[in-house]
C-alpha cells in the first residue's frame, strides 16, 4: 500500500523532478542540477529521456537517488495528464528499491491532488492473499510519497475528493480479480458490506420471488443462486428520484449448455465487471458523502451447463412481461440485465438508467480495447458521457440503436430472441437494441458495452496489466455532475 | 422500362397506383377515383387492415367502375414524413409489387400533399428514380427464364398536375441511376468476365460522356514504386491496372479535384492466406468500391455536374500460385514506406494505400473520399444497415453524415485514434498489414491514415453494404450499388458550383 502524503519543503532522500521537451527544466530541477550537475549530463548524453509525459529517469547521484520526471509541454498540463505522470512515475519506481520519493514538480495544490490520485489509481495489485508466499523481487519497495506543493493542506483537501474514487476503483479491481470459486452471487453480496459501512444500504431479491424469469433461468444451472442486488446511496437532505447505475455481475460464465471454447475460458470470472464498476461508483459515491441519490442494481448469477440448466430454445417470461426465446445460452448477459432494468425502472422510477456490462465479443471486434461502446437513448445524456469519458480516460465511442436490426431479433414463438441469426452479424447493436425494450421510453438510458475495457492486456498509465476498474471513475464523476446540474 | 411523365388524368389500361396517407386519409387521384366510383377506395379499405401507414399495400383487381385492370393502394404514412427518400421508396414499392404482375403500363398518381416537406414535381421525379432503381435486373446469364417469371412493365407514367416541372428534375436523377446500374451490372458480374482489364475497359467506355480516362499497366506502377498494389496482383495471371478517370466539369481546369479512390479486388481468394470455400463466391464483388467510383463518374458527368472530380481505382486480383506474395513478404509502398504482409487476405489496405497516395500526390485534390469493401469487422459492428465513415476532417465528416442521410445511404461515424495504431505496429517494417481481431475495422483505417498527408480524407468501409441479401425498398436483393447516390449528394450539396 503506497502512502501519500503533501508538504511544503522536501526532505534530504530521493527526490523526482520535472523536465519538459527541449530540456526546460522546471525550477525545482534546476535547483537539482545546481546541485547535482548530473542533469545537464543525462540530457547531453542523449539517454532517450525528452521530457515528454511517459518519460521516467531515476539517476543515482553522490546525494542519492533523483528521478527525472518528464512533465510534456507547459501547454496543455491538466489534471488527465498529471494522473498519468503519476502513475507512470509509481510503475517506474514500484520494484527499484526506493522506498520514500519526494515529489519536488513545481505543483499547485490541485495538480499536486491529481498526481497523487494517478499514483493511487496506478498502485492496486491483486490482494497478496491469492499467494502462499510473495517472492521478494516483486513486493514493492516504494511505500510513501510526500508531495511538495505551496498549500499542503489544500491539496490534502483536494485528494481527499479524489481518494474515495480510487478507493472504489481498487474495490471493482479486487472483485474482477477475484476467482470464481470465491467470488459467487452470495458472496459477492457479503462484500458489500464495507458499502453498508459507508452508509449504503442493500435490498437483496429473489428471482423467484419477483418474476425475474430471465435472471432465474440463467442462474438456474448453478448450485448458486442468482440475485439481485440493490445498493442506494441518498447523500441529499431529502430523498428524490435516483440515477439508477446497472450491472452485469455474472461471477463465472462458462457459456451454459452453449458452452464456450475451453481456451481463455479462465477470463470468465470477469464477467461480472459491470457490477463490480457499480459497486465501486457506490463507495466512492458514499464515501466521500456526495450529494446524490443513486441506486446500483447488481444482477448476480453464475452462468454453467448442468442438468438444471436452460437449454437452447426454451422460451422464458421476463419481469417486463415479455417472453423471450433463448437461442444462445452464452448471450446471457442480456438476459439478466433485460429483468434489471424492468425492475429498477419499475420499482425505483430513476430519473435516468446507465448499465454497464462485459456484454459481446463484437464490440471488441469493432472499438477493440481503446473505447467502450456507448448505446443511448438520450443525445444529451450521450454527449455528457462522451465527454466525460475522454475528461476521465475512459473514452466511449457511440454505437446505433437502430430499428433497422429489428427483423434480426424476431422469434417465431415468442416475443423475441435474445440474439441475431448470424454469428457474423453486428451482436453488441443486436443486444443493445435487445436492453431497449426493457427500458419505458421515458427513462433517458445508457449502456455501456465495456467488453473490450474491463482488463488491460498490457501495462498503461493507471492500470497495469489485468482488470482496469473502468466505468467507475466515469460513472462516479457522471452522477455528481448530473446533481449539480439539478442544483 | 420506359418513364414518362403525363398530366394527372385516370389511365385506360394497365395498372395504376395511389398513395394513401395514414388513417386511410385519401390522397386528390384517391378522391377522384372515389367519387367516379361510388366510394371504392373506401369501401375496399373497410373491409381490411389497410389503414395508409407506410409499406402497407391493397391490391385491387378489377376495379369495378374503372378502366385500369388493377388498382394497387399503397400507404405514405404521415403526409410530413413524405420526403423525397418516402417517395422514393413509394416508386420502389409500387414496381416491386406490380413488376411481374402482367401489366405492361404502370401509372403511378403523385399528388401535391400539404405539409410534406416537398412538392408534388419533385415527389414525382424522386418516386420515378425509386422505381427505375428497383427496376434493375442482372439476368443476362439466365437463358431459359420463363415469360411469367421476366418483368412485364414496360412503360412507367408518373401522372401529376406539372409533368414538365417533374420531368426537369427527373433528369439528372436518371443519370444517376444509370450510374447505379453500372456500379451494380459490375459488381454482379462473375470475375471471369470482369478481371482488372476489362473492368478497366469497361471505364474507358465512360470517355464517350467526356471522361478523360488513363489505364496505367504494371510496367508503369512499377516505375512509380507501387511495390503494394502491384503485390497483391503478382499471384494472378491477370496484370493489375490503375484506371484514372478525369471529370472536368468546373469550366476552369486549374481548380483542384475532389477525389473518388476505389478498392478493385476483382477476385479476392485471399491469396496464399486463402479463404474458407463457403461464400468464396461472393469475392466477385470485391471489386465493389471501383465499381461505385466507376459509377459514380458515369452518374457525374451523364448529368454534367459543374466540379473537377478524379476518380481512381485500384484494379487487382488475389490468387494463390507459384508467384503470389507470401506472408511475411515485406512490401515498399509509392511513399517510401514498407509494409510487412502478415495475412494476404488483408490485401484491400495495400492496393488503397498505394492508389491514395498517388492521388493526392498527383492531383492535390480539395477531398479525397475512399470506399472499399475492408473488412468482416465492420459487419460485426455495424451490420449491413451503416456502412463505417473513417475520416481525419469533421467538416468533411459532417457533410458525409448528411449526404448519407438525404441520399437514404447511412454512415455511422467510427473512430481513428492514435492508440489504435500500435496495433499495426511490425517488427521489422514500418507498419504490418492486419492489427488483429480487436478494433479490426478501425487498425485498417489507421493502417490507410498512414498514406494520406495533409489532405482532407474520409474512407468508408462498405463491406457489409455492398451487397444485399434480401430486397429493399429501392435495390432489389444483389449488389446495391451503395455510395453512388451518397457521393454524388456529397459533391452536389458541398462541391458543385451553382
Amino acid at each position: 500500500m503506497l502512502t501519500i502524503g503533501f508538504s511544503a519543503t522536501a526532505g534530504t532522500g530521493a527526490r523526482a523532478v520535472g523536465i519538459r521537451p527541449d530540456e526546460e527544466l522546471l525550477p525545482s530541477a534546476r535547483a537539482a542540477d545546481a546541485e547535482t550537475g548530473v542533469i545537464g549530463c543525462v540530457l547531453a548524453g542523449k539517454h532517450h529521456f525528452g521530457g515528454d509525459d511517459d518519460d521516467v529517469l531515476p539517476v543515482c547521484t553522490p546525494s542519492g537517488w533523483l528521478v527525472l520526471v518528464g512533465m510534456g509541454p507547459e501547454a496543455g498540463q491538466d489534471g488527465r495528464r498529471l494522473r498519468r505522470i503519476g502513475g507512470n512515475l509509481f510503475a517506474e519506481l514500484a520494484e527499484s528499491g526506493i522506498e520514500h520519493l519526494d515529489v519536488v514538480l513545481d505543483l499547485s495544490p490541485a495538480e499536486a491532488a491529481e498526481l497523487a490520485y494517478g499514483m493511487r489509481l496506478r498502485a492496486w495489485r491483486p490482494p497478496a492473499r491469492y499467494k502462499s508466499k510473495v517472492d521478494p523481487d516483486e513486493a514493492w519497495s516504494f511505500v510513501s510519497a510526500s508531495i511538495v506543493t505551496s498549500d499542503p493542506a489544500a491539496a490534502s483537501a483536494h485528494f481527499a475528493r479524489l481518494a474515495p474514487c480510487a478507493d472504489g476503483v481498487a474495490l471493482a479491481r479486487d472483485l474482477v480479480v477475484a476467482p470464481a470459486n470465491e467470488l459467487t452471487p452470495s458472496h459477492f453480496i457479503e462484500r458489500l458490506e464495507l458499502l453498508r459501512e459507508q452508509g449504503v444500504t442493500c435490498d437483496v431479491f429473489d428471482p423467484l420471488e419477483h418474476d425475474l424469469g430471465l435472471l432465474q433461468a440463467v442462474g438456474q444451472g448453478s448450485i448458486h443462486r442468482p440475485r439481485l442486488a440493490v445498493l442506494r446511496w441518498s447523500g441529499r437532505r431529502r430523498r428524490t428520484s435516483p440515477i439508477a447505475l446497472v450491472g452485469k455481475g455474472v461471477t463465472f460464465d462458462s457459456g451454459g449448455l452453449g458452452i464456450k471454447p475451453s481456451e481463455d475460458m479462465e477470463e470468465m470470472k470477469g464477467d461480472m465487471a459491470g457490477a463490480a464498476a457499480v459497486v465501486g461508483a457506490l463507495y466512492a459515491l458514499a464515501a466521500r458523502r456526495a450529494p446524490v441519490e443513486v441506486i446500483g442494481v447488481l444482477a448476480l448469477t453464475e452462468n454453467m451447463p448442468s442438468g438444471s440448466s436452460c437449454r437452447p430454445g426454451d422460451v422464458v417470461s421476463s419481469h417486463a412481461g415479455l417472453s423471450v426465446e433463448i437461442v444462445d445460452t452464452d448471450a446471457e448477459g442480456r438476459l439478466i440485465l433485460a429483468d434489471a432494468l424492468s425492475f429498477t425502472a419499475s420499482r425505483y422510477r430513476p430519473r435516468q438508467i446507465i448499465d454497464l456490462a462485459t456484454l459481446t465479443g463484437a464490440v471488441e471486434v469493432a472499438l477493440g480495447r481503446h473505447r467502450a461502446g456507448l448505446f443511448c437513448t438520450d443525445d444529451v445524456l450521450a454527449e455528457r458521457l462522451m465527454a466525460i469519458g475522454e475528461a476521465e480516460d475512459e473514452p466511449l465511442w457511440r454505437l446505433p440503436l437502430t430499428e433497422a436490426y429489428d427483423e434480426d431479433l424476431k422469434s417465431p414463438v415468442a416475443d423475441l430472441r435474445n440474439c441475431g441469426p448470424d454469428d457474423d452479424g453486428p451482436d453488441a447493436l443486436h443486444a443493445a437494441r435487445f436492453l431497449q425494450h426493457f427500458v419505458p421510453r421515458a427513462i433517458p438510458w445508457a449502456h455501456l458495452d465495456i467488453a473490450g475495457l474491463s482488463e488491460a492486456e498490457e501495462d498503461g498509465p493507471l492500470a497495469a496489466e489485468g482488470p482496469t476498474g473502468f466505468g467507475v471513475r466515469l460513472l462516479d464523476h457522471l452522477v455528481a455532475d448530473l446533481f449539480a446540474r439539478i442544483e | 422500362m420506359k418513364i414518362s411523365f403525363a398530366k394527372a388524368a385516370l389511365p385506360t389500361e394497365g395498372a395504376l397506383v395511389v398513395g394513401i396517407l395514414e388513417n386511410r386519409e385519401l390522397t386528390a387521384t384517391a378522391r377522384l377515383i372515389d367519387e367516379q366510383t361510388g366510394g371504392l377506395i373506401a369501401r375496399a379499405m373497410a373491409g381490411s387492415r389497410f389503414e395508409g401507414k407506410k409499406d402497407q399495400s391493397l391490391l385491387l383487381q378489377a376495379p369495378a367502375g374503372l378502366p385500369a385492370q388493377r388498382l394497387l393502394l399503397l400507404g405514405l404514412g404521415k403526409s410530413q414524413s413524405f420526403d423525397v427518400l418516402a417517395a422514393q421508396a413509394f416508386g420502389g414499392n409500387a414496381l416491386a409489387h406490380l413488376q411481374a404482375a402482367g401489366d405492361h403500363i404502370v401509372t403511378l398518381a403523385v399528388d401535391g400533399i400539404e405539409g410534406a416537406p416537398t412538392g408534388a414535381a419533385d415527389l414525382a421525379a424522386h418516386a420515378a428514380f425509386g422505381a427505375k432503381l428497383r427496376s434493375y435486373r442482372f439476368d443476362k446469364y439466365r437463358t431459359k427464364e420463363k415469360k411469367e417469371d421476366k418483368p412485364s412493365v414496360k412503360k412507367l407514367v408518373v401522372t401529376l398536375a406539372e409533368p414538365a416541372a417533374a420531368k426537369r428534375l427527373f433528369a439528372p436523377l436518371e443519370g444517376i441511376s444509370e450510374g447505379v446500374f453500372l456500379t451494380r451490372d459490375l459488381a454482379s458480374e462473375p470475375a471471369n468476365v470482369i478481371y482488372p482489364e476489362s473492368l478497366a475497359t469497361q471505364a474507358k467506355a465512360l470517355s464517350d460522356l467526356g471522361v478523360e480516362i488513363e489505364v496505367l499497366g504494371e510496367k508503369q506502377m512499377r516505375k512509380l514504386g507501387m511495390g503494394a498494389l502491384l503485390g497483391v496482383g503478382q499471384g494472378s495471371e491477370r496484370e493489375s491496372q490503375l484506371v484514372v478517370m478525369r471529370w472536368m466539369g468546373a469550366g476552369d481546369d486549374s481548380q483542384a479535384p475532389v477525389a473518388f479512390i476505389g478498392k478493385g479486388v476483382t477476385f479476392d481468394s485471399g491469396g496464399i492466406s486463402i479463404k474458407p470455400a463457403g461464400g468464396m463466391e461472393d469475392m466477385k464483388w470485391d471489386m465493389g468500391g471501383s465499381a461505385v467510383v466507376i459509377g459514380l463518374m458515369k452518374a457525374l458527368a451523364l448529368r454534367k455536374a459543374k466540379v473537377n472530380v478524379v476518380g481512381v481505382v485500384g484494379l487487382v486480383e488475389n490468387m494463390p500460385s507459384g508467384t503470389a506474395q507470401r506472408p511475411g513478404d515485406v512490401v515498399t509502398t509509392m511513399s517510401g514506406q514498407t509494409v510487412e504482409v502478415i495475412n494476404t487476405d488483408a490485401e484491400g489496405r495495400l492496393v488503397l494505400a498505394d492508389a491514395l497516395w498517388y492521388t493526392q500526390d498527383r492531383f492535390k485534390p480539395r477531398i479525397m473520399v475512399d470506399l472499399a469493401t475492408l473488412t468482416g469487422a465492420i459487419i460485426i459492428s455495424l451490420g449491413d444497415h451503416y456502412a463505417g465513415l473513417f475520416a481525419n476532417d469533421d467538416d468533411l465528416a459532417a457533410k458525409l453524415l448528411a449526404a448519407g442521410k438525404s441520399s437514404g445511404e447511412p454512415l455511422w461515424r467510427m473512430p481513428l485514434d492514435d492508440p489504435y495504431d500500435k496495433q499495426i505496429k511490425s517488427e521489422i517494417a514500418d507498419m504490418k498489414n492486419t492489427g488483429g481481431r480487436e478494433g479490426g475495422s478501425i487498425t485498417a483505417a489507421m493502417f490507410l491514415k498512414r498514406f494520406v498527408k495533409d489532405t482532407k480524407w474520409a474512407h468508408l468501409d462498405i463491406a457489409g453494404v455492398t451487397w444485399a441479401k434480401k430486397d429493399g425498398p429501392v435495390t432489389p436483393k444483389g449488389a446495391t450499388a451503395f455510395g453512388v447516390r451518397l457521393l454524388d449528394r456529397l459533391v452536389a450539396e458541398n462541391y458543385e458550383q451553382k
